[in-house]
């Protein structure tokens, strides 16, 4: 059997490799990918305590379907708000969305 | 080894190889098709963790509609693909010490935990995930309210993405 | 079925959540009368804020635990409604002035202010999570909302990143509450955690402590601050300096207090530290501005570290009430000077988005006696200077936290006051020695609201009392 410590490593490892994309990524849709693979990080880690604490018990899978769902609604308004600075200014790159210093 | 040891390895090394393509990889629409493989592996991982729902909804949502919204932005802003410049910061080198830390210390700190390594309780034989979750979801005994606030929540981004990215008249 | 009392305990959260989906139907027959929209907002809010004001003294509890009634909670929730209703006087004229008067904004704020109630009213790490996105997510759209310039737009764009960021450690860390203690409710944490090794739960709390942080612009945390409360729409950024912080800290409050008293010792340092850094690089970095948004952007970066301080006691069951009913009556006694400060930046902001900067207050108590008068009461209360509001506040913050024995503490947060004279005064100088030219823009719910806020600031600080005593009658046992 596996245990715990696999996935809590593999959890920890995806979400740094996250965090390592929203901090040295330039554009903002690689930006909001970075943050993606952050919050399935926290959704491995919720399944996986789901299952070695209790099985019984639903808090851990009701957790990942919220965060499904703010994941959901986080990208929909990020993207549109990429889309929309990409229509006034050509660019979604954020080191050269420079009006004010990022 | 069981082979159950050698899926997860497999699943795991696609996951995290793919993760480290999402964020080096220069073309983003390369970029979002690498997310899909990794949001794959870890549907499979929900599905090896008796999770099957979750498996399902992961496919069906984050790879059916997250990933393909990302696809569609990426299609929009196609100026952006192919950005000539590094996809990188400059400072990319002290991004990548700050992850490196926060996955040694994170790995490091947890390893200290007492539950750490400890295996997975038996499985309950005849025990319906699904049902107890739709059960979960609906009962004011338990998680009816942030059920009922995400659909709320759906509605107010809605209304926010609408706003932000309609083009109207007189706007160019 | 949910019994009554489920529905008794979240009333006012409901009946706002109601609100704002039928006021987003009815906004679309009201095509050429916007101002109605806001009139009805207004209203929607003043209804739940009679509803809160009802609840006063009673508590239970609701879905199962999922959500708690009490005296913290109403105090929180009636302070959110307040600003809210602020927030949509500032907003009435100053949307047509920039162009941007559509419905919407109205919708978004009652949505926000929903996520606002419900955070302080939330004993489930997943409503706690929820909550918070259902408060940011609008506040994202609406410091993007004045389409007309590039700056709000990339605030919104700004904000989105940094905020969704955030949330991802936020998340990670109630991840790992989770793991440690099987469950998310704060109560069985604190049940579980006397009982469990603690170091999980250490992690969990310290990851979740980040992403509070980022929430409340605590430094290290506060990099994106400035940027968006300068691009924001400046009605957005008085409504969301105030808004987000007072949620922010009420789920930090009632996270830590109820939850994590086992891990105290190890937590204090680091609130400790934080809120030493905050007061003084928000106090420093603050001097050198020369926008008036940037610079009460730091103002409300160092506001954060002084609220943050009565944090620091927490686990200490001597003087926690205290100290937690001294934050309390900081935050309200911040709210409602920020918004007057915020009111004033207004009145002085020209559509093409001259009058921002601190050079352009230059002489105004020549030209408008009453709003440079209303400006000197503000910024003397965010130094803490008699006879405002602001002073009290830190009067009873201060000696919290000595009582409690932090005295190095209270001694940077004095020298930091000190410090932050310098600017504050600046403005203040400005108005009333130099020349100087100032188109003014009068309008009725704008002019009330700082004036109002002027006059509570001064009047509140010579009877303080009710006030805390409504703090303290508030504070988490």
């Amino acid at each position: 059997m596996i245990p715990l410590s696999w996935y809590l490593t593999l959890s920890a490892a995806l979400f740094s490799i996250g965090m390592f994309g929203v901090l040295a990524r330039k554009n903002a849709v690689a930006i909001l990918l970075g943050i993606e693979l952050m919050l399935n990080a926290v959704n491995i880690n919720l399944v996986s305590f789901w299952r070695y604490n209790n099985p019984v018990l639903m808090d851990g899978q009701v957790f990942a379907i919220i965060v499904f769902a703010v994941a959901a609604a986080e990208v929909a308004v990020g993207l549109a708000l990429v889309i929309s600075i990409y229509r006034r200014r050509n660019t979604v790159v954020a080191d050269e969305i420079d009006l004010m210093k990022w | 080894m069981t082979a159950a040891q050698i899926i997860f390895l497999i699943t795991a090394a696609v996951i995290l190889g793919s993760a480290f393509m999402v964020v080096t990889t220069k073309n983003l629409v390369h970029a979002a098709l690498w997310l899909i493989v990794t949001l794959f592996g870890a549907a499979v991982l929900f599905a090896t963790l008796n999770a099957g729902f979750i498996a399902v909804v992961q496919v069906v949502i984050y790879i059916g509609a997250i990933a393909i919204l990302f696809i569609f932005a990426v299609m929009l802003t196609r100026r952006s693909m192919t950005d000539t410049g590094p996809g990188l910061n400059r400072g990319w080198w002290l991004s990548a010490a700050i992850a490196l830390l926060t996955f040694g210390g994170l790995v490091w700190l947890v390893s200290g935990w007492g539950g750490f390594t400890k295996a997975a309780p038996a499985y309950p034989s005849g025990f319906d995930a699904v049902a107890a979750l739709a059960h979960a979801l609906v009962s004011p005994e338990a998680f009816v309210l942030p059920f009922e606030v995400a659909s709320v929540l759906l509605l107010a981004a809605l209304v926010g993405a609408v706003y932000i990215a309609f083009q109207r008249k007189g706007e160019e | 079925m949910p019994q009554p009392q489920d529905y008794q305990t979240l009333l006012p959260v409901i009946v706002l959540a109601v609100w704002a989906c039928a006021l987003l139907l009815l906004d679309s027959f009201l095509i050429q009368r916007k101002g109605l929209t806001a009139c009805l907002a207004a209203a929607g809010l003043a209804i739940t804020l009679g509803l809160t004001l009802s609840q006063i003294g009673r508590s239970s509890s609701g879905f199962s635990g999922m959500v708690v009634l009490d005296g913290f909670s109403t105090f929180i929730n009636a302070l959110q409604l307040v600003s809210g209703l602020l927030g949509v006087a500032l907003a009435y004229a100053y949307v047509k002035r920039m162009g941007i008067e559509r419905g919407e904004y109205y919708t978004l704020l009652l949505f926000s202010v929903v996520g606002m109630m419900l955070m302080a009213q939330a004993t489930d790490l997943i409503v706690v999570f929820i909550a918070l996105e259902m408060l940011s997510i609008p506040l994202y759209v609406l410091a993007a909302f004045n389409r007309t310039q590039a700056a709000s737009e990339e605030a919104g764009l700004k904000y989105f990143l940094l905020g969704a960021f955030s949330t991802g450690f936020l998340v990670y860390g109630i991840t790992l509450v989770y793991g440690a203690t099987a469950s998310t409710n704060l109560s069985a944490i604190f049940a579980a955690a006397s009982s469990t090794s603690n170091l999980l739960l250490t992690i969990g709390a310290a990851l979740i402590l980040v992403g509070f942080g980022f929430k409340v612009a605590v430094v290290p945390f506060h990099m994106w601050t400035p940027d968006v409360y300068q691009g924001a729409p400046t009605a957005v950024t008085g409504f969301m300096s105030s808004g987000a912080k007072i949620a922010g800290f009420a789920a930090l409050l009632r996270v830590f207090a109820t939850a994590f008293p086992a891990i105290a010792a190890d937590m204090t340092d680091i609130l400790w530290a934080l809120a030493a850094v905050t007061m003084i690089l928000g106090n420093l970095v603050a001097i050198s501005q020369t926008d008036i948004k940037r610079m009460l952007a730091y103002s409300s970066i160092a506001h954060a570290g002084y609220i943050l301080m009565a944090f620091v006691p927490y686990g200490n069951p001597a003087v926690a009430p205290v100290s937690i009913a001294a934050g309390l009556f900081y935050l309200a006694a911040y709210v409602i000077t920020n918004f007057g400060a915020w009111g004033v930046v207004i009145a002085l902001e020209q559509p093409d988005g001259k009058g921002l900067q601190i050079s352009d207050y230059s002489g105004l108590f020549w030209r408008k006696r009453g709003l440079a008068v209303a400006m000197t009461v503000f910024m003397l209360s965010l130094i803490g200077f008699p006879p405002t509001i602001g002073m009290v506040g830190k009067f009873y913050l201060f000696r919290a936290i000595i009582d409690g024995g932090f005295t190095g503490l209270a001694i940077i947060g004095v020298i930091a006051s000190l410090v932050s004279a310098f600017y504050y005064l600046r403005v203040v100088v400005n108005m009333f020695m130099r020349e100087g030219e100032q188109k003014i823009e009068r309008e009725f719910w704008l002019d009330l609201t700082w004036g109002a806020a002027a006059f509570l600031t001064v009047a509140i600080s010579l009877a303080p009392g009710w006030l805390f005593y409504l703090a303290s009658a508030a504070g988490l046992r």
